[in-house]
């Protein structure tokens, strides 16, 4: 029921974007079944939309879709893990970790940077709003400004929540080891 | 040095590290970590994660089944149904999973042919609502009881919204929400195409005990539709609920009682309990 003219754009410009929607909807749900729904209710949604609109920029523009389209699921399906629950700003106020940067275990770090599975459940772990900005830079290779656009949030906010994943990450490396 | 500029220069290290800093900011970052062995530091351990996160959490490759369903979106015209009504009586139990999406549609069709025996060669179970109706529900109260009367509920038999929902998906212009509330005792039973204002809607057709509701989903912003929040009404004898979300209306309609129809909308609305999904690959 859509028109070509949307079927020619959607596959311009989703079948390339696969890989990309299908990482960023697993990391957002943790599971490897769900985000293959999360994708495919965003392609019908995609090619919905793209009847009446076109698109400059079609990576933050379907990731923003898969990403909010995760946010439904999540929702409807009662997963627990994916807290969207409340103002996330109060996190975002809090100061960035200071301190460990002065006294760390540089080996120790490096060490646990090799551990693949480590790393893995402690990005895993992250809360979500940082999570996804983490995922959309460092997996899907988004600018800040298209991480901006995709997770409508403002730029000063994905900087600093990706300083702070990023800082996280780190730490939890470190106590683990 | 203050919190704050502290928190300037991580920000500072980690647009660098991502190529963000324009060409004043570059030249004056190239200078501090030429300047201050601390910053230098930091900046290396800051480069080492983001190299490992890359290492260890790469991008994946969508499954091919998944792909498959993407391209078969926009593949030409569905599949015609099934001559023979024989075939495949074991459609509504295969895995919607396993096959690509145009067969486990030509399965899910061939099943309402052979095993329900329904004629779904006549077509839709369209109802032609007449342009600019006022209210909707009179016409999905209309559309309930000729589906009733006619023995043929819906165009798609199967307990499986991962067989319903791409059906569906392919055939009208809303993407619906289609929950599990078999563990509430509100087995989905099939879905269909409901022709509201001239547009094709999904309908979905769940069954309790000998009862059938019906849940029609619409645009919030379609001709002749109102949201509401859940409350009964009564057309025709039928009763009627209706509620909405920040997308869509739901227009459920029903030969069930008044507290039937009621516990139905309130598990619908809470989105039913854990899925239940086929067999996972």
């Amino acid at each position: 029921m859509s028109s070509p003219i949307a079927e020619q754009r959607f596959r311009e410009i989703v079948p390339p974007l696969l890989d990309d929607a299908y990482s960023l909807a697993k990391w957002l749900s943790r599971n490897p079944t769900d985000a293959e729904d999360i994708v495919q209710d965003a392609a019908i949604r995609a090619l919905q939309a793209l009847s009446t609109v076109s698109v400059d920029r079609p990576k933050p523009w379907f990731l923003a879709i898969v990403r909010n389209a995760a946010m439904t699921f999540m929702a409807r399906n009662r997963r627990k893990t994916m807290a969207y629950i409340g103002d996330l700003t109060d996190l975002d106020t809090v100061d960035l970790p200071q301190g460990e940067e002065a006294a760390p275990n540089p080996e120790q770090e490096l060490i646990a940077l090799e551990d693949g599975e480590r790393l893995r459940q402690a990005i895993a772990g992250l809360p979500s709003p940082f999570l996804e900005t983490l995922v959309m830079r460092d997996i899907n290779g988004l600018s800040y400004r298209e991480i901006a656009e995709a997770t409508e949030t403002p730029v000063g906010t994905v900087m600093s929540r990706l300083a702070r994943a990023r800082a996280m990450l780190a730490k939890t490396l470190r106590a683990e080891a | 040095m203050t919190d704050r500029d502290a928190n300037e220069r991580l920000l500072r290290l980690n647009a660098a590290l991502d190529g963000e800093l324009d060409a004043m900011g570059s030249l004056a970052f190239e200078r501090e970590l030429r300047d201050d062995p601390a910053i230098a530091a930091q900046y290396q351990r800051l480069s080492k994660l983001r190299d490992a996160v890359r290492r260890h959490a790469p991008r994946e490759a969508a499954p091919h089944a998944l792909a498959d369903r993407i391209a078969a979106m926009t593949a030409s015209a569905p599949a015609a149904p099934s001559p023979q009504p024989a075939a495949a009586p074991s459609a509504t139990v295969v895995p919607f999973r396993r096959r690509t999406w145009l067969d486990s549609r030509a399965m899910a069709m061939a099943a309402s042919l052979g095993v329900l025996g329904f004629a779904v060669g006549a077509g839709l179970t369209s109802l032609r609502t007449p342009a600019g109706s006022p209210d909707v529900a009179q016409h999905l109260v209309s559309d309930f009881a000729r589906a009733e009367i006619a023995g043929q509920p819906f165009d798609v038999a199967s307990s499986d919204r991962h067989t319903v929902k791409p059906w569906l998906a392919n055939r009208t212009t809303v993407s619906g929400t289609i929950v599990d509330l078999a563990p509430e005792g509100f087995p989905l039973v099939g879905g269909r195409v409901t022709i509201v204002d001239r547009v094709p809607t999904p309908t979905l057709v769940y069954r309790h005990n000998e009862h059938v509701v019906a849940v029609t989903e619409l645009p919030v912003d379609a001709k002749g539709v109102r949201g509401g929040t859940g409350g009964i009404e009564t057309i025709d004898g039928y009763h009627v609920a209706r509620w909405s979300d920040a997308n869509l209306v739901y227009v459920a309609v029903s030969d069930m009682d008044e507290k039937a129809l009621g516990e139905f909308v309130e598990a619908f609305r809470h989105g039913g309990g854990p899925a239940t999904e086929p067999t996972r690959p």
